[in-house]
């Protein structure tokens, strides 16, 4: 028997009450939280004082963290190259040839496995005597060994390949997806009008891949911006404060250190940042900053 | 140029960039099966030249590794059995309901994806802490016990199933939880074995909250053990790469067995 909208609105919100809570507790509570904990000096050791927005003076002049801040920026140079690669790839697995969901596969194996496992054997391979230095000896790109991760110069670059690495396949399936979902007849028409390999993908493919291409873009940078495990795992943010870069810091400073206060702050100014970095990216993409019609 | 030249081409391609994305892990494989070969010799070796897992036994031996697989274990379904039953439970009147304040729980779910949390890891520990959870594997998992991804995925899967199944049910004077578990949920099973997938992966991989929350090292799951273990025994290229293949290999036959799905979920995230 039907009992009404009201009766129907109390069972929804039983429903969804337990997860709800959860959310309540774990995810809005950390967004609220931050910003009174950002006008403390709370620490694990002293007594809590307000101390009103000293924290982000501080920030501002703080010299590891402006450097962070720009490391954090560097990283964001990994989405263009990222959306290339993978959209490439996408294109290439997207062939129907017998055998290439196999390749598919085993492109996505680095997505699933931890970053532990990637960061561990990337160390190996990287180091003085690794493969990476053997081969590229070999092929005489470089004169003399290299520590690619101890070096100030190489380390973050080197740090940014091992997280495009990793993340090429989620990417390339997801431009898949978006691939599969243009009408094969587009493609036809196209070459009925004598548009060559890269035409069509300059004409056909790219414009009707826009909204994927915002959606990689978008969670790309967020993932650049915060990228932290790779980083903790193989340098800590060395050589010096070479690959120091803001999340890893917010960690030190907020769960080595116990300046919770302060790192709260720091938080926050990393959040606005990227919300401003999401905007500008949803504007260049509406302006047709890839491909227009 | 000739379809048979553009396919040999494409699978030069495949072999070329196969190798790329999974020649690390073979290699990863190949020192591991080589005992006493230094992994930094030269020329490197790329091909196991001998086969022995004496790696294999000796880390297996020293680490106790069968606690870390049970602890990860439980980790893993803990966190994948809450994001399931939390996650259809929010979603479903979410995609069937009409209530009041439904566009409010849509707008809060929105925001949280706009406003980004840098410190969120701050405040969680602060929560567990309060609420005497540290050093537990519930300190681990409730943090990640729900996602508005997840609600989201939920929300597209059950938007899919008529309304008529849930009014015939009434017609019959079932419950609305009744209804919900025996009529609703067997229909969105695929939608919650992509939910149950991404979970595995993203729980059985975690290292970094386990190490801030678990103070007992003898609690830590695979990956946090890991780098544990690198910490400790850095020169003993071996065993870390026997440890790591078995950190790696149990994630990646989830993977392979169950791809259909999972590839499917991801395409479908994009839409949801």
């Amino acid at each position: 028997m039907y009992k009404g909208f009201r009766s129907e609105s109390f069972t929804a919100w039983a429903f969804m009450a337990p997860g709800l809570l959860f959310l309540a507790v774990f995810t809005f509570w950390p967004i609220i939280y931050g910003i009174p904990l950002s006008l403390t000096d709370y620490s694990v050791i002293t007594e809590t004082n307000y101390v009103g927005l000293e924290n982000f003076t501080r920030a501002f002049q703080d010299h590891n963290f402006l450097i962070s801040l720009w490391n954090s920026l560097v990283y964001v140079l990994i989405v263009p190259v990222i959306q290339i690669i993978s959209i490439l790839m996408a294109i290439l697995v997207n062939s129907r040839i017998p055998g290439v969901k196999m390749f598919r596969a085993a492109y996505y194996i680095p997505v699933v496995t931890s970053m532990v496992a990637v960061a561990l054997i990337w160390s190996w391979l990287l180091g003085n005597n690794g493969v990476v230095n053997y081969l590229l000896l070999k092929a005489g790109i470089i004169s003399e060994q290299v520590s690619w991760l101890s070096t100030s110069s190489t380390a973050l670059y080197v740090l940014m390949f091992i997280t495009m690495w990793k993340g090429l396949g989620y990417y390339m399936m997801l431009y898949l997806a978006g691939l599969q979902g243009i009408p094969a007849d587009l493609y036809e028409a196209a070459r009925v009008d004598g548009a060559g390999p890269l035409r069509l993908i300059v004409h056909v493919t790219l414009p009707l891949l826009r909204p994927h291409i915002l959606f990689c873009t978008l969670i790309s940078v967020m993932g650049a911006i915060r990228v932290f495990d790779e980083v903790y795992i193989l340098t800590k943010g060395g050589p010096g404060t070479s690959t120091l870069t803001s999340s890893v810091y917010i960690f030190q400073k907020g769960l080595e250190q116990f300046n919770f206060g302060y790192a709260s702050a720091l938080g926050l100014i990393v959040s606005v940042m990227v919300g401003a970095l999401s905007v500008l990216v949803f504007r260049l993409n509406r302006k047709g900053g890839v491909n227009s019609y | 140029m000739p379809r048979s030249l553009r396919v040999l081409i494409t699978y030069l391609l495949l072999i070329l960039l196969a190798l790329f994305m999974m020649g690390p892990f073979l290699w990863l494989l190949s020192v591991s099966l080589m005992p006493g070969r230094n992994v930094f010799a030269n020329p490197p070796a790329i091909l196991p030249t001998f086969i022995a897992f004496d790696n294999y036994v000796q880390v297996w031996n020293f680490m106790n590794f069968p606690r870390y697989i049970l602890n990860t274990v439980i980790i893993t379904l803990l966190g994948v059995v809450f994001n399931i039953i939390l996650s259809c439970l929010t979603a479903y009147p979410l995609a069937a309901f009409r209530f009041k304040g439904r566009n409010l729980v849509f707008t809060l779910l929105i925001s949280t994806m706009i406003i980004p949390s840098a410190t969120a890891m701050i405040v969680h520990y602060l929560t567990i802490q309060a609420f005497q959870l540290g050093n537990t594997f519930f300190g681990v998992v409730l943090p990640a016990a729900v996602s508005v991804f997840n609600i989201f995925l939920m929300r597209q899967t059950f938007l899919g199933i008529p309304a008529d199944i849930r009014d015939s049910g009434k017609m019959d004077g079932a419950s609305e939880l009744r209804i919900f578990i025996q009529l609703v949920m067997p229909l969105v099973k695929p939608g919650i074995a992509v939910i149950g997938l991404l979970e595995v992966m993203a729980f059985w991989n975690n290292f970094l909250w386990p190490i801030v929350v678990l103070e007992d090292p003898e609690k830590y799951p695979l990956a946090a053990a890991l780098t544990y273990l690198n910490g400790q025994f850095s020169y003993n290229f071996g065993w870390i790469a026997a440890g790591t293949m078995i950190s790696v290999l149990p994630i990646i036959l989830v993977f392979l067995f169950t791809q259909k799905y999972y590839m499917e979920g991801i395409a479908g995230a994009i839409k949801g």
